[in-house]
């Protein structure tokens, strides 16, 4: 997995965010939910994607989900996101491209718990 | 705080559109929003001129950024407003797409502040730069159609142009002058009242200024029923000559018209025109705070001097206008006229048509 040595959440992304926005929590707070509700309607694209066996219709999900997971430092769901994406770019379906599927919702649950914690923690301080 | 500009920030992930909203904020601009290409065109129609900069992802639902990019830059109203694509490293090859279909520059994802900061003012330095310059614009033409009412429209012209100040320094050039005046008028003048005389007045400069405007002819000045026309400057014209007398014929046709009206109302007036051909000097004329664009020569003397000696209904022709217009112009020698001014005799000819 090329994922392997990349962190689940890199807390330097938020940490800046929240320092950057003068310790906004609020902010911070919002830009989290906003994400947190926003991943699984991704997910469920590209899994509907997957259904339909439609290569390019899993690119832009994949894209997003990349994009936004990075904004929020969930780096380990953006690397897999990314994985989809160009397996949605290249036309091809593999068998793998599933198995990315079940790995992006895994590490998606991961996150959410990761930047949970780092709420917990940064809302305490 | 005074807002540093307005930024629409076009992205389909609702997470980029905040956090990049927020670091536009912290920078001091005013942010719109956008979910898709179609939504950021909307916007962008909806409040035309209130955008200073948009921030653009590149792949988004309905209308993607190359698509958004190639309407903006395609339409009048946008295509100034410079725009920063949104993205990642790996994405280079879309970021020279944009670039070639006219982005600014664009902005490496994760978003980094200090560079999002340093590229969003230098856009809205151009922005900014590009606004004034429009204004300018706008002013200069705005000045250009007022000095046009004021001035002949030529003269109007070469003021704004590049080498205006070269010409309005002085210049010697050969032109026509065609004087024009009326017989009559002071004897009008005393007897009619103020209204009669702005209506006659009005009437006969309405008269007079189209067909100098349809001859292309540069005005001098109106004084009062004096009026004096020159031709081939500031624009050279190689049928000066011509048009001078074709503008004259016009204006003693159409002014027949007009003396019928009043000679009703018991006024006789008549119009006569004396045309010259000579080398004069030409540029701005008077002092400071007060300048006419105006010609200085024998030829105006000329031109004028042959106008107050015109009978009603005459074109008088210097000597060497009517040698030069033999082929076009009928006329009919009216002996030696003796001019104030002028030591020699002048062998005139009044025009009797053309041919």
């Amino acid at each position: 997995m090329p994922e392997a040595d990349v962190p689940v959440l890199d807390h330097e992304v938020l940490d800046e965010v929240l320092e950057s926005t003068g310790n906004d929590i609020d902010f911070v707070k919002e830009l989290i939910d906003t994400y947190l509700a926003d991943a699984p309607a991704q997910l469920e694209d590209m899994a509907a994607a997957m259904e339909a066996d439609n290569a390019a219709s899993l690119v832009r999900p994949a894209h997003t989900l990349k994009s936004s997971s990075a904004t929020v430092g969930a780096m380990r769901l953006s690397a897999v996101a990314r994985e989809l994406e160009m397996a949605g770019r290249s036309g091809l379906l593999e068998p793998s491209a599933r198995e990315m599927l079940a790995e992006a919702q895994a590490e998606s649950a991961a996150a959410a718990e990761a930047i949970g914690a780092w709420l917990a923690r940064a809302s305490a301080e | 705080m005074t807002t540093q500009g307005t930024a629409l920030v076009v992205d389909d992930s609702a997470v980029n559109r905040l956090m990049l909203a927020r670091r536009l904020e912290t920078l001091g601009l005013e942010v719109l929003q956008a979910e898709n290409g179609l939504e950021a065109l909307d916007v962008l129609a909806a409040r035309p001129g209130a955008v200073d900069v948009v921030v653009l992802d590149v792949l988004m639902p309905e209308l993607d950024g190359y698509e958004t990019l190639a309407a903006m830059k395609g339409t009048e109203a946008t295509r100034h407003i410079p725009v920063l694509v949104v993205s990642s490293v790996e994405e280079l090859d879309s970021v020279v797409r944009c670039i070639e279909l006219g982005a600014s520059d664009y902005l490496p994802k994760p978003i980094n502040a200090s560079i999002l900061a340093a590229r969003i003012n230098a856009s809205l330095a151009a922005k900014r730069l590009h606004d004034v310059e429009q204004a300018l614009n706008r002013t200069i033409e705005r000045q250009k159609e007022e000095l046009s009412r004021f001035l002949s429209p030529q003269v109007a012209a070469l003021v704004s142009s590049p080498d205006g100040e070269q010409l309005l320094a002085g210049h010697r050039r050969e032109i026509t002058v065609a004087f024009c005046d009326l017989r009559g008028f002071t004897a009008f003048a005393e007897r009619a009242d103020p209204e009669e005389l702005m209506t006659l007045l009005s009437q006969y400069h309405r008269m007079m200024g189209e067909a100098i405007t349809e001859h292309e002819g540069t005005l001098e000045h109106f004084a009062g029923d004096g009026v004096m026309v020159f031709f081939n400057d500031p624009i050279p014209q190689d049928d000066h000559v011509e048009r001078s007398v074709r503008m004259a014929v016009a204006m003693r046709d159409r002014f027949a018209e007009l003396a019928e009206l009043w000679r009703h109302r018991g006024y006789e007036l008549g119009f006569g025109v004396g045309i010259a051909v000579g080398h004069a000097t030409l540029g701005r004329i008077g002092f400071d705070g007060r300048h006419d664009y105006g010609a200085i020569g024998n030829v105006t003397i000329l031109a004028s001097r042959l106008s107050s000696q015109a009978q009603a209904g005459q074109i008088l022709l210097s000597p060497q206008a009517q040698a030069m217009l033999e082929e076009l112009v009928d006329s009919e020698p009216v002996g030696e006229l003796t001019l104030k001014g002028l030591t020699q005799p002048v062998l005139a000819s009044n025009v009797v048509g053309i041919r």
